[in-house]
């Protein structure tokens, strides 16, 4: 039983340090701010809920705290993403190789929210 | 009523956090709960009714697992794009149509459109039209709005 | 199997650490606000993660507790400074 909860748990150490290694990539390599958005986010959704996982399956007394933790880090991440887009795109960072802007023009009419 | 309503989640969450649940930490819980709950406000949603419980566990449940699919999806595609040595974007910003009356209910489904990877949501008007930024204009123009719909109609049935 | 599973833990802290490092590099060398401020989540992402191996590595849940209050406190500053920028007022 301890031996297939810690091979479970080893498995998802392994992803998630994989999955975060790529986001860190990603980070250095995309070109602008909205598109290392991206891969900043799956940062903080797989890197750490993975590990979250195999905390649970190995730490004693630590499962609904740990699921709490999922939760909380589910709901924070995308509001984070939101937030820092929105700043980018209040203050006028350009995006790099856009090839569409649905929003341009937009957002001086509907004034200022939020 | 509405109080209780709020004050029953954070009960569970001292529960969680407290990590034992003896007879003297569930008063103490409940009162901080009640406590802290009175200090919130009250906002306007749908009442809870017994009868609507298993139409919207389920419902929660399928959602559930729809946005789990969707991360890992998202998740792994943009981890395929992120590797390939050309990187081959083409970002852009598309307007989707949010659809959702209530105000949980667009709440909860551009926290959905966010959290699956190479999705973000940048923006939203007043009339709930969510503007999101894609690693792939073409592609998430095509399949997003077939999402969004599923997502939808699952939220709809929850909350309405 | 314990052996395994200690190698692997001490092996992903430290590549967590250097991708620490990495984050905390670009902060330092941004080339505006709001990448600077996205690389401070990152990093607050990734101390969040060190905490969790720690929290394994010494078999001891007070970490997790310590992880939450971080994540609560990186996620409401985060979203603080966001608005400031944008916005010029926090409220």
């Amino acid at each position: 039983m301890t031996l297939i909860a810690q091979s479970i748990a080893l498995f998802f150490l392994v992803a998630g340090t994989a999955f975060s290694l790529i986001g860190i990539f990603g980070f250095l390599r995309l070109p602008d701010v909205y598109t290392r958005l991206h891969a900043s986010g799956k940062v903080s959704v797989f890197g750490v809920v993975f590990l979250l996982i195999a905390a649970i399956l190995l730490t004693p007394l630590s499962a609904w705290k740990g699921l709490l933790l999922i939760f909380f880090v589910l709901l924070a991440a995308p509001s984070v993403s939101h937030a820092l887009a929105s700043a980018a795109y209040k203050t006028g960072i350009p995006m790099a190789r856009v090839e569409r802007d649905d929003l341009k023009g937009k957002l001086e009419k509907s004034g200022e929210e939020g | 009523m509405r109080r209780v309503q709020i004050a029953i989640p954070l009960l569970l969450v001292y529960l969680a956090l407290s990590g034992n649940v003896t007879l003297p930490n569930l008063v103490v819980g409940a009162l901080v709960a009640l406590g802290v709950s009175s200090l919130l406000p009250v906002g306007n949603g749908a009442a809870f009714s017994w009868k609507r419980l298993p139409r919207f566990l389920w419902a929660l449940i399928r959602y559930f697992f729809v946005v789990v699919t969707d991360i890992l999806e998202g998740g792994l595609s943009t981890a395929r794009l992120v590797l390939d040595p050309k990187l081959p974007i083409h970002p852009g910003i598309i307007a989707l149509p949010a659809g959702s009356r209530t105000e949980l209910g667009a709440a909860l489904s551009a926290h959905a459109i966010s959290l699956s990877p190479g999705e973000l949501v940048v923006e939203m008007d007043d009339e709930g039209t969510l503007f999101v930024h894609c690693l792939d204009v073409q592609q998430s123009a095509q399949y997003a709005e077939a999402a969004q719909r599923l997502r939808r109609r699952l939220l709809r049935e929850m909350f309405e | 199997m314990e052996r395994i599973l200690d190698i692997t833990l001490w092996v992903v802290l430290g590549l967590h650490l250097l991708m620490a490092l990495i984050v905390v590099w670009r902060v330092w060398r941004g080339e505006n606000s709001v990448a600077r401020l996205m690389g401070l989540d990152l990093a607050s992402t990734l101390t969040l993660a060190v905490l969790v191996i720690v929290a394994m590595l010494r078999q001891n849940s007070i970490y997790i507790d310590v992880a939450i209050a971080l994540a609560a406190l990186s996620y409401i500053s985060t979203v603080a400074i966001a608005k400031f920028i944008s916005d010029h007022k926090v409220f």
